[in-house]
């Protein structure tokens, strides 16, 4: 029952984690510097539980919150009285908490954004965050190792001994996913140990994959032109585009084998200068661990997911990153010293904490690292990392851009997010990749993107930025390509590159024949904000209102408001503009062929035909066989007589009496909530294509039945939308479409004997590419009923998209057609009243 | 829950000379080696790589600890008592259960075992329920070899008497994992009660301008559900059809009350919340149409839950319906037939359900497709609506077409289906939604609330630029707009002698389309209403940001739609736009 959820990294603190022989195992370094105590944060999530705080629910969420609080031996008090002293002076530095307020408001998870009367509650919440000035209190004594001479003895409101000791685990979490949680903060790291061997890496073989880094790519340094690098650069946007792809077990993430994410690419790049040095370096390595630690406090629901999450993109790539940086420079433990050598000498000033962090991010990169990945990452961001001078890379908890389906009241709110089914992923073998068709739309302003680019890309800026300013969402990337003369796979790769890292989303191209409407999942609260922003960019035009106004009346094609053709460029360009802040969605349509009782009628007076030739000519047979007989000779008869053409009379009285057996059984079966029963019944067509379409009915009603979630009543699901639209952008795997229970159980049996439009009612041939046999024949029957030879011709191919999941107005682009031309078609196939027509986004 | 998620539960001791030793452990060998017959061959996990967090330092005593290691999930609870009477002053025990990694809901177990955490503590404290067996236990081990054997020791062969604890840990695991709940009895004065509570989302927050709509029969549970008096008052109202604020009128409780009472009820997944029903709304078909119309038991659910149980009023229509020329006065009355059918339909199927109620206002809360199958099943009660017919309405419905019209326009399909009930399933089930519609201020209108209140404003301003904004929604609007006028004057008539139920749907949202022709024509009136409401018009400005819809205005100030609408009007520049 996992909805999707909004982004929400839930990150409180990150945490480096040394273990050396020198120095034993060391809090190295945290940030923010004035990290939220843990029991702070264990009671800011209450609400997130509970939505009001005044709501009593059964489980012990406030008990467990005050419990916390008496069992950290008064601690908790001297940090509130502490917060009440020190509030302004640690706002300055430990930025975190508004940060988080902020984003827990946009939140619909959390506590924060479902009630408006929570934010007090947060502010509250946030003041307690605060409570963590444990840095100013003299507390010697305790520390047993350190012989009292910390200054700072607290961080998240532990003893950072014990913290240390907690955080340094045995060798058997070596490359595994260390998750440790202490009431309902979590902490998520990945140890990273030396070898036995005293390296930390294995002795390069090979190169394992030639992999250009992919996530240099996120800082859109896109190397082209290169010849060479084409290859590698494709491989590796395969490997960025599937960063979920690990099939929600957790070996991928225990494994740490695979050489994908961040610190792969640079040990092709630079291994073989640095592996000399760095082993002759390690020759005694003083470090033996190291562990980054994320501090997370997931609610109660969402804790697997987060976790996961968190580990799988951020940890376990940073922590490999850094450990791809230790192997070629000791850099971890040379930055490690820095920091703990600025600490230990601004503990001996007795300096401010927030001063000192200060001057150790100033100096050291790694230190800075870690909290450019806290403020990017807290605040679901995309975190640009550089280590040094020669490798950078980029972090990110992928989100989803789109959503095929609308929340419902009770369901977690996504304002804002683009409703869409066009990213639903149709599982069908014969479908291109929509890429080729797909138009992109940037979501922030080309220029902008390029200057972005401009300023930390090295030499193929210009390249670059050629190619996104030939990008417009009115244009599909096959056109685009075209047009510019850029290699397609160039362009399908950047567009990649720029949706993987939320610069832009792949759309239908805009067009004006495209109908629009204001999206249901508009978030209205941004109107306020949207509407100046709008006003500077189009202040000659209708402002967004009336435009929002102009597109929720009946659907019609954007055309139609467009008032002269000298507008339509701007129209189109406020369409886009509308589009990226997910005002407006495409109303897509799709369609299913509708068959009527008619050509039910004349399909089945086709089959009863058939099958009494067929039945006339084994009878024919039959007579060769055995010429002795009599009857046989009667049947020969007849069945010239029938095969002679005349067959409508003489036929329904030669099987009279079998006839009338399975008419009864064709009556029965009328309603089609008797489809069971079909299954086996003696009344099975004998023609071949009677017979397979029972077998082909009664296998998927009893399969497809537990597979569909419609089960599950309203009773049972909290509304939670039973519907496969929930599993098919998370899994890329669908299962193929459930055959359609529907038509084949209305389909009668050839042999009833008038068969007039009466004994059949209409159905819908739910997925015409998987029609059986008596589907196909009514498909082909109904083309066969076009007067237009364009149509007839058509026809097939219109079919192929007439199954519900495909809009129709992608066919165009798809099939290569004119868009007008297609429009005519279906139009010609609507005039007959074949199809039945929806329309969503 | 899921069923024997508890692969193992052990007790861990720390040993002032020994070290952290596992003294019982439910299966035998699931977390140290054991020669028990029955022991498992090998650990789940590494014990001696997770001791420091069984047994962990005093800072992190008494709180949940969990960690994973091994793909298993141990939840532990360590619990540290200083107190002279032991050895180095301290005892520290830990009572951890382990379970696979990736179980979802593992909360649930973390606040069985603090609460056995804190129970054991509580028993030691008091008589030393741990410590006193524990001599017994220790001597074993120093007999025996090998530390598995210690484990065991306590349980089986070492002492003539069985452990308690040893007893307990069996118990605990046995229970939880097949009934997710135990009552242990300790001794004469304690019991340790556990349960395995399902974690809950948080509830959503609930609107005056939500309809409630229960999804199980609470009146059928023999205990009254809830002590809460507010609940209790509440719940009869609850019908699918009253909004939270009307709910809170007809019960006379208070509203913020009302809506607490409701969010309890969703959050025990009991009840969901719909919009307010009626002609005027706007519906239009989701993403989910797709698998209404692949699934067909859906459809068949949806035919028996949208069936008319009395034909006779379907007859009507349809005659109605093939005389569909007739002029706009008849059509308003088949408008206010169809609504009269929602209403009969609730009415008669609460009929049939209130022989087994007492109380027949309970009756009225059956109104959700489970509950309901029963008193509509009746095969003899009508034709069958077929699947396509279904679809097809379904499908008909979209942006832009006030229910009303899509009425008209379908009425010959309508034969013998429920209106209300037919766009409620579609809502339930998501295949539906509901296109709101939000009155957004645009940037002349600051200047104009300031005047107005000021009382400067001259009645003949708002009407004629409302009348031009009428003009062009019409031209933005097209052909959609109703060509029908049904004057609401008569339909409310029509309604207000009505008994409760269709009257209290229509109350707060008056169905009368925007951008009529008589809304134009009518400047004079709409003048009359600016002048007497230039104070009242304030509290409107509020709602003009767009994130109240039309619903949410109406219940708040009590007014209908269409009053709503002329204030909105009114009060300066305004864009009506629908989501």
């Amino acid at each position: 029952m996992s909805l999707p959820l909004p982004p929400a990294s839930n990150l409180h603190a990150v945490l480096l984690i040394t273990k050396s022989r020198s120095l034993g195992p060391r809090l190295v370094f945290h940030y923010p510097p004035l990290s939220p105590s843990a029991a702070a944060l264990a009671a800011n999530k209450a609400p997130a539980w509970f939505g009001n705080q005044t709501s009593t629910g059964s489980i012990d969420s406030h008990s467990s919150s005050s419990d916390w609080d008496s069992s950290t031996e008064n601690e908790g008090a001297e940090d509130d009285v502490e917060v009440g002293s020190r509030t302004s002076g640690g706002r300055g530095s430990g930025r975190t908490s508004a940060s988080h307020r902020d984003r827990d408001r946009y939140r619909p998870g959390g506590g924060g954004a479902w009630g408006r009367q929570e934010n007090i509650e947060d502010d509250d919440a946030d003041l307690d965050g605060n409570g963590t000035g444990n840095g100013f209190r003299k507390e010697n004594g305790d520390g047993k190792d350190k012989g009292g001479d910390y200054d700072w003895n607290t961080v998240l409101g532990f003893k950072v001994d014990a913290l240390e000791k907690m955080l340094c685990p045995s060798k058997a979490f070596n490359k595994r996913r260390f998750e440790l949680g202490v009431e309902s903060i979590v902490f998520v790291g990945a140890p990273m140990f030396v070898r036995e061997d005293a390296l930390w890496k294995k002795g390069r073989r090979k190169k394992k994959e030639k992999v250009l880094d992919p996530d240099l790519l996120a800082n859109l340094n896109i190397e082209e032109g290169n010849g060479d690098s084409k290859s590698s650069v494709k491989g590796s946007g395969s490997t960025v585009m599937e960063p979920f792809d690990y099939p929600q077990g957790f070996e991928p993430g225990y494994g740490h084998g695979l050489m994908s994410g961040a610190a792969s690419g640079a040990v092709s790049e630079a291994g073989s200068d640095t592996r000399s040095n760095s082993t002759t370096e390690n020759a005694a390595p003083d470090m033996t661990m190291f562990n980054v630690v994320f501090v997370l406090n997931p609610p109660a629901l969402e804790y697997q997911l987060r976790v996961q999450e968190m580990y799988d993109n951020v940890t376990r790539k940073y922590a490999k990153a850094l450990k791809y940086e230790q192997a070629r420079s000791q850099y971890v433990w040379k930055e490690s010293k820095k920091i703990i050598d600025i600490k230990q000498r601004a503990k001996e000033n007795n300096e401010s904490v927030s001063a000192t962090w200060r001057k150790i991010i100033n100096t050291s990169a790694l230190a800075k690292s870690i909290a450019i990945m806290f403020d990017a990452i807290s605040n679901d961001k995309i975190a640009h990392v550089h280590f040094d001078a020669t490798f950078s890379t980029s972090f990110q908890i992928p989100q989803q851009d789109s959503i095929p389906y609308l929340p419902s009241a009770l369901e977690p709110q996504m304002p804002g997010l683009w409703l869409t089914t066009s990213n639903v992923v149709i599982d069908d073998n014969n479908d291109a990749p929509m890429t080729q068709h797909a138009a992109l739309l940037l979501l922030e302003d080309a220029e902008t993107l390029v200057k972005e680019l401009e300023g930390d890309a090295k030499g193929n800026a210009t390249a670059l930025a050629y190619y996104i300013r030939a990008i417009i969402p009115t244009k599909s990337l096959l056109k685009i390509s075209v047009k510019h003369n850029i290699q397609a796979q160039d362009m399908e790769y950047i567009a990649r590159h720029l949706v993987y890292w939320r610069r832009a989303r792949l759309i239908a191209p805009l067009h004006p024949r495209d109908t629009y409407i204001v999206s249901p999942n508009a978030d209205m609260s941004a109107l306020q904000a949207a509407i100046p922003s709008y006003s500077v960019r189009f202040p000659t035009l209708p402002s967004l209102p009336k435009i929002l106004s102009m597109l929720s009346g009946t659907p019609r094609h954007f055309r139609t408001f467009i008032p002269t053709n000298e507008h339509r460029e701007a129209y189109m360009e406020i369409l886009a503009w509308l589009m990226r802040g997910g005002w407006v969605t495409q109303l897509r349509t799709f369609a299913w062929v509708r068959v009527t009782a008619e050509i039910k009628a004349m399909v089945a007076q086709e089959m009863e035909r058939e099958v009494l030739i067929k039945k006339a000519e084994e009878a024919r047979r039959e007579a060769s066989d055995t010429d002795s007989l009599t009857e046989s000779l009667y049947s020969d008869k007849r069945s010239s007589f029938l095969s002679a053409g005349r067959p409508s009379t003489p036929l329904r009285r030669t099987g009279r009496r079998e006839m009338e057996d399975e008419n009864m059984e064709a009556s029965t079966i009328l309603s089609p909530r008797t489809g069971y029963g079909w299954r086996g019944s003696p009344a099975r067509p004998a023609s071949d294509a009677g017979s397979t379409s029972s077998n082909r009915t009664a296998i998927p009603l009893s399969s497809a039945r537990p597979a569909s979630p419609s089960q599950i009543t309203p009773q049972q699901t909290k509304v939670h939308r039973p519907s496969p639209l929930h599993l098919k952008t998370t899994s890329p795997s669908r299962p193929p479409p459930t055959f359609s229970p529907t038509s084949p159980s209305v389909a009668p049996g050839p042999p009833s004997p008038p068969p007039s439009p009466q004994n059949f009612t209409p159905s819908l041939v739910l997925s015409p590419q998987k029609a059986n046999s008596i589907e196909a024949r009514w498909l082909e029957k109904i083309g066969q009923r076009f007067e237009e030879p364009e149509l007839r011709e058509h026809w097939p191919m219109l079919l192929r998209y007439l199954d519900g999941k495909h809009a129709l107005e992608d066919v165009g682009t798809r099939e290569g057609l004119k868009r007008k031309k297609v429009a005519a078609l279906f139009a010609g196939v609507k005039e007959g009243g074949w199809l039945v027509i929806v329309r969503h986004w | 829950m899921p069923t024997r998620a508890i692969k193992s539960i052990f007790f861990t001791r720390f040993h002032h000379e020994k070290g952290s030793r596992v003294l019982h452990q439910i299966p035998e060998g699931s977390i140290t080696p054991s020669r028990a017959p029955s022991a498992l061959a090998t650990p789940l996990f590494d014990f001696d790589s997770v001791t420091t967090y069984l047994i962990p330092t005093q800072q992190f005593c008494d709180r949940l600890l969990t960690f994973c290691t091994n793909h298993y999930r141990v939840i532990g609870y360590p619990v540290c008592i200083r107190e002279g009477k032991y050895s180095r002053n301290e005892f520290i025990f830990n009572f951890a259960v382990v379970l696979e990694e990736a179980v979802a809901d593992w909360v649930a177990y973390g606040e069985v075992v603090r609460k056995l955490g804190r129970l054991l503590r509580g028993l030691e404290e008091q008589g030393g329920f741990l410590s006193s067996e524990e001599e017994r236990v220790w001597e074993d081990e120093g007999w025996s070899e090998g530390r598995g054997e210690g484990a065991g020791g306590g349980g089986r062969q070492g002492g003539l008497v069985a452990s308690k604890v040893y007893a307990l840990c069996e118990m605990v695991l046995e229970d939880l994992n097949n009934y997710a709940e135990c009552m242990i009895p300790i001794d004469d004065s304690n019991t340790i009660n556990l349960k395995l509570f399902p974690t809950h989302p948080p509830p959503p927050p609930i609107y005056p301008h939500h309809v409630p709509l229960l999804t199980i029969s609470l009146d059928s549970l023999t205990s009254p559900v809830s002590s809460d008096l507010t609940l209790t008052r509440v719940l009869p109202f609850i019908n699918g059809i009253h909004s939270v604020s009307h709910i809170a009128q007809l019960a006379d409780t208070d509203l913020s009350l009302t809506r607490k009472a409701i969010q309890h009820l969703v959050y025990y997944g009991c009840l969901i919340l719909l919009d307010i029903f009626s002609f005027g709304a706007v519906y239009a078909p989701t993403a989910e149409m797709g698998w209404f119309v692949t699934d067909q038991s859906v459809q068949e659910e949806c035919a028996r839950y949208v069936r008319v149980p009395h034909i006779q009023f379907g007859k009507g229509s349809m005659k109605m319906g093939s005389e569909s020329e007739r002029g706009g006065a008849e059509r308003t009355s088949i408008i206010t037939e169809a609504s009269q059918r929602s209403d009969v339909s609730i009415s008669s199927s609460s009929t049939t359900t209130t022989n087994t109620n007492t109380n027949p206002n309970i009756a009225l809360n059956l109104t959700t497709p489970t509950t309901i199958f029963d008193a509509l099943d009746h095969p003899s009660t009508g034709p069958k609506i077929s699947s396509e017919t279904l679809i097809m309405l379904y499908a008909s419905l979209r942006q832009g077409l006030p229910l009303k019209s899509w009425v008209l326009e379908n009425l010959p399909l309508l034969h013998g289906i429920d209106i209300r009930r037919f766009i409620t399933f579609g809502i339930i089930k998501g295949i539906l939604y509901r296109v709101h519609k939000y009155a957004i201020a645009t940037s002349t209108f600051p200047a104009s609330s300031n005047r107005s209140p000021a009382g400067g404003l001259p009645p003949s301003l708002p009407s004629s630029s409302s009348v031009h904004r009428d003009s062009d929604q019409s031209t933005i609007r097209g052909t959609h707009t109703p060509q029908h006028p049904h004057p609401s004057q008569s339909q409310s008539r029509h309604l207000s002698h009505k008994p409760s139920l269709a009257s209290t749907a229509n109350v707060f949202t008056a169905p009368t389309p925007h951008g009529r022709p008589d809304e134009v024509q009518g400047p004079r009136l709409e003048s009359l209403i600016d002048e007497r409401d230039i104070g009242a018009g304030l509290p409107l400005v509020k709602f003009l940001d767009g994130m109240h819809c039309f619903d949410e205005i109406c219940t708040e100030l009590g007014l209908g739609e269409s009053v709503v609408e002329k204030k909105v009007k009114g009060a300066g520049e305004v864009q009506i736009v629908y989501r």
